[in-house]
């Protein structure tokens, strides 16, 4: 009896498989067939529908009943045109108390509908994603969460899908503002973050999504919101750099080919080489997309930061802990540094946290230094600076707190000069003579910016020469609030002294005297510079030329330029109208009357690099400190590591140093000999064995009857093989490759 | 156009001032701007440059200027002529952010004496560095005339939310020589800002108003 229900069970399933292949194959002769089985759906969904805990034998059957016609919907396109509703309200209304396998099926079956383009994805996505928020189960949601990403991957792989993204960035907006307290929103997070990690979705909409999403009361969410913010856009570079990572030696792999053995597999696996490196060299060129980073595309971040600011760190019923408070308060602080807003109250919060009793209180620090900028009133930082000075730094705070607070002391005045007073600054200069190295370096770092920013408030002694050089000359002056530096072309003046003398050498070569000569023959003689120097570089400038002035234009001018410029090459002041000079005597003729091409710019880079050495050796070298602190941007965050940096400063435990010795070691999973290791890795890199390894790694028992032989030869014989062997080896072996 | 040369800019510039001062001459003095568009430029990884420059000529001569200042200051803006308020007005705006924007929207750039300068963000709030207006300071020996030709002639380049941005370089009733001065100086230091320099660039043009666009690169 058993036996019999098996085997029937099984011929259905084989009809099912057979009736998928032949309706393919041919729809409208097995249309019948079809139907039937399609009536039979319909009678099974009636009864399901009805009571969905039946028993496992008619869910296996309406499972396969989905499956097949799923299968065969694009064949049948108007007989079906209700199916795909019926499934989604399966799956709307039923999710929670249908069995999982068919759960599942039901999932893959309106995938698969979406693959054969039966519907679209904006009504796939929109009855995913609710079912995705509402689920208990777990194996469920990763499933869903995996379709929803690759089906918008997929729409958005080609060109962007504008406008379902903006559908499903409407969801989810929505789903964030509607309740705020609940915690179905960080499926909104979740979704937004990995899309935007994946760079399909670049612009300012889901940026909203987060935005709203750091406003919720729900910490995960919250934390969520906020962890993109500070780590989104790392993370994008970071999955950009993997996959430009493994690029393909195209050379190598050629090389090997004509070495190693030929077989299909290796011409094939050559073929792939190729088309990926092409596909590479494709994406390349193309054009660059716009990925600004998050926190700049945020619609009006003094709102924003406001709100945060009141919401989670003023409101004193936050019941946030204190690592989401650091990460909220992270945010803010870099929000207030980078688009240098203006919140007030913000540095009169800091005032209680900022003791070293205080729990990470070097990431309070590092935040407080972060949101600190140059229109920031003085007078409101000030108060803290004292505060951190009389908290962490004296003679009796330990060694680590007193330098963490010299750090969080500079790195505040990097950025707002303006808040020290003199007293205090020369009070913490003192500690340059500190017995701590930490402490020691940290207060020099705080001397060397002020030598820059502001020698007048440090004692003559410590002001170093420059400073007071530049101090007496009046060349120095410290800046005043609200005061922007006005830029100007680093450099300028060197390559115009530079230009004048090439000019002049160029004519003492060729005879001429220094001062006179016609407009034509130089013009083609710097026209000739540029391009030399442009055709150096691979840019594609083409034709540049160099024309520093115009023969017909401006005759008059150019000749009294050179006639000045002939008595004092250094004088580059603008002497070409009057009205110009009287105005503004400081732009450089260089600049307002010639184009500097791609050349002149390598030139100037490498003018100012020689200029900074000059005066590096003249005076102090540059230190990597100060190298680094250029590197650094404004934009980057700052990290509660760099004020607590002096701790690399002291000497390593003992735990540190194997690690840091086992560091530089390859890896030893197993114990093996370092031959053993090199063999392997040999193999891994591709490279085939040499004859004398072959030879040692042969059978033993093939070689068995060579040596038994050998023992039975006669002397002559003996004599002959070995009188063979010389005459081979002077020869250069039996392929006689001298 | 793969190449800028001294002679096509004055042609250009030629060009764009016998359109505006002849053939369609309006009845305000058109502003010349320069567009750039930026290609090869990676917002995140380069970073964002801005900068500022001052030219040789006054770009927009009818700015609207505002002095916040103390007694003396304003005092020498009224003889000036030029509008000023003192910290009691501002105080009146009781930090009221819509009268604050106005006040923002009716000057195109302020100047407030040091003395005052430090009050600004708390009486006034965020509101005018919002509108990227932050007053520049004065101080009681700097020649107020000077210091206010010198905020008119500097220009700002900064790039927001797209990858192109456009200055104003100068007016139609500056001479020829005075324009290509000025529009020289804002490409060569504009080039100087980038990273890669010409490699940076995708296209460079200027345009009056109302006139329309001159491609130079």
């Amino acid at each position: 009896m058993g036996k019999r229900k098996v085997t029937a069970l099984e011929k259905v399933e084989v009809d099912f498989v057979n009736l998928q292949l032949k309706i393919r194959s041919d729809p409208s002769a097995y249309e019948p067939e079809f139907d039937n089985q399609y009536q039979q759906y319909l009678s099974q969904r009636e009864i399901f529908l009805g009571d969905t805990t039946s028993d496992t034998n008619t869910i296996k059957q309406f499972h396969d009943l989905v499956d097949l016609i799923s299968h065969v919907a694009d064949c049948y396109r108007e007989k079906l045109a209700d199916f795909p509703d019926d499934l989604k309200a399966i799956l709307t209304k039923n999710h929670a108390v249908l069995a999982p396998e068919l759960r599942e099926k039901i999932v893959g079956s309106l995938g698969l509908l979406r693959r054969k383009n039966v519907i679209d994805s904006t009504s796939l996505l929109t009855t995913l994603f609710p079912v995705l928020v509402d689920t208990p189960s777990k194996s469920l949601r990763a499933l869903l969460f995996s379709k929803i990403m690759s089906d918008l991957r997929g729409s958005n792989s080609k060109t962007t899908n504008h406008r379902l993204n903006r559908t499903i960035q409407n969801v989810l907006y929505e789903l964030v503002v509607k309740d705020r307290t609940s915690p179905k929103a960080i499926w909104a997070v979740k979704l937004t973050r990995e899309l935007w990690k994946r760079q399909v979705w670049t612009d300012a909409r889901p940026v909203d999504v987060m935005k709203e999403a750091c406003l919720a009361d729900n910490e995960k969410v919250v934390v969520g919101g906020v962890r993109f913010f500070l780590g989104g856009d790392k993370e994008r570079e970071e999955i950009e750099d993997d996959e430009s990572d493994d690029e393909v030696d195209l050379a190598k792999f050629r090389h090997q080919l004509g070495i190693n053995k030929k077989s299909k597999k290796k011409a094939k696996s050559y073929q792939q080489a190729v088309s990926k490196v092409k596909k590479q060299e494709r994406k390349k060129h193309k054009p660059h997309p716009l990925n600004f980073s998050a926190l700049h595309l945020l619609h009006d971040p003094q709102d924003f930061a406001e709100k945060l600011f009141q919401k989670h760190l003023l409101n004193t019923k936050t019941k946030l802990t204190l690592d989401s408070k650091l990460l909220v308060l992270q945010l803010v602080t870099r929000l207030v540094g980078l688009h240098k807003l203006t919140i007030v109250s913000l540095y009169s919060w800091f005032i209680k946290h900022l003791t070293p009793k205080q729990q990470s209180v070097t990431s309070f620090l590092a935040a407080l230094a972060q949101g600190t900028h140059n229109l920031v009133p003085p007078d409101v930082i000030e108060p803290l600076l004292i505060k951190i000075a009389n908290e962490f730094i004296s003679e009796a705070a330990a060694a680590e707190v007193a330098a963490a607070g010299l750090n969080a002391i500079r790195e505040i005045c990097v950025r707002q000069p303006l808040a020290m007073n003199e007293t205090l600054l020369q009070d913490l200069v003192r500690y340059k003579k500190s017995k701590d190295k930490g402490t020691m370096m940290a207060a020099k770092g705080l001397l060397s910016l002020y030598r820059e920013v502001g020698a007048e408030l440090l004692q003559k002694k410590d002001r170093g020469k420059d400073a007071t050089i530049g101090l007496k000359s009046g060349s120095m002056k410290q800046q005043r609030f609200g005061e922007e530096q006005v830029g100007e072309i680093e450099g300028l003046e060197l390559l115009a002294e530079w230009k004048e003398g090439e000019r002049k050498r160029k004519r003492a070569e060729k005879g001429l005297p220094e001062d006179m000569g016609s407009d034509e023959e130089e013009e083609a003689e710097e026209e000739s510079d540029g391009w030399e120097v442009a055709s150096l570089e691979s840019s594609d400038s083409g034709g540049w030329i160099n024309v520093s002035s115009d023969s017909e234009d401006e005759g008059p001018p150019t000749k009294k330029r050179r006639e000045s410029a002939g008595e004092d090459s250094e004088s580059v002041e603008d002497s070409k109208t009057g009205d110009e000079e009287k105005e503004g005597g400081a732009f450089s003729e260089l600049a307002t009357t010639t184009i500097l091409t791609p050349a002149d710019h390598l030139k100037l880079q490498e003018l100012r690099m020689e200029a900074s050495l000059d005066k590096a050796l003249n005076g102090n070298r540059p230190s990597k400190k100060k190298q680094d602190a250029i590197d650094r941007h404004a934009d980057d965050a700052l990290t509660a590591e760099q004020i607590e940096a002096p701790a690399r400063l002291r000497k390593m435990t003992k735990e540190e140093r194997v690690a840091l010795a086992k560091e530089g070691k390859p890896g030893r999973e197993e114990h093996k000999s370092t031959q053993a290791i090199r063999k392997s890795k040999k193999e891994a890199a591709g490279k085939s064995t040499s004859n004398k390894e072959k030879q040692r790694g042969k059978n033993m028992l093939m070689t068995l009857g060579k040596a038994k032989m050998k023992q039975k030869r006669s002397l002559v014989a003996t004599q002959k093989v070995l009188r063979g062997h010389i005459d081979r080896a002077k020869k250069g072996g039996r392929r006689s490759n001298f | 156009m793969s190449k800028i040369t001294v002679a096509g800019v004055r042609q250009n510039v030629s060009e764009l001032l016998e359109y505006s001062l002849e053939t369609k001459k309006r009845n305000f003095l058109e502003t010349v701007e320069l567009q750039i568009g930026l290609k090869n430029y990676d917002p995140q990884r380069d970073k964002r440059f801005s900068g500022t420059i001052k030219l040789p000529s006054v770009p927009r001569p009818n700015m609207s200027i505002c002095i916040l200042g103390d007694q003396f200051d304003i005092d020498r803006a009224k003889n000036g002529g030029v509008d000023a308020m003192s910290s009691d007005d501002l105080k009146k705006l009781n930090k009221n952010k819509k009268l604050i924007k106005k006040l923002a929207r009716k000057y195109d750039a302020f100047i407030a004496s040091e003395s005052l300068i430090k009050m600004i963000p708390r009486i006034l709030g965020p509101g005018l560095s919002k509108a990227g207006k932050f007053p520049t300071p004065v101080g009681h020996n700097d020649d107020l005339s000077g210091r206010i030709t010198e905020v008119k002639s500097t220009i700002k380049f900064q790039l927001k939310k797209v990858l192109c941005l456009g200055v104003a370089v100068g007016n139609v009733s500056m001479t020829q020589e005075q324009l290509v001065a000025n529009i020289m100086l804002a490409i060569n230091y504009l080039v100087s800002l980038l990273k890669k320099g010409w490699q940076n660039v995708g296209s460079l043009t200027i345009k009056a108003t109302m006139s329309p666009p001159k491609r130079l690169y």
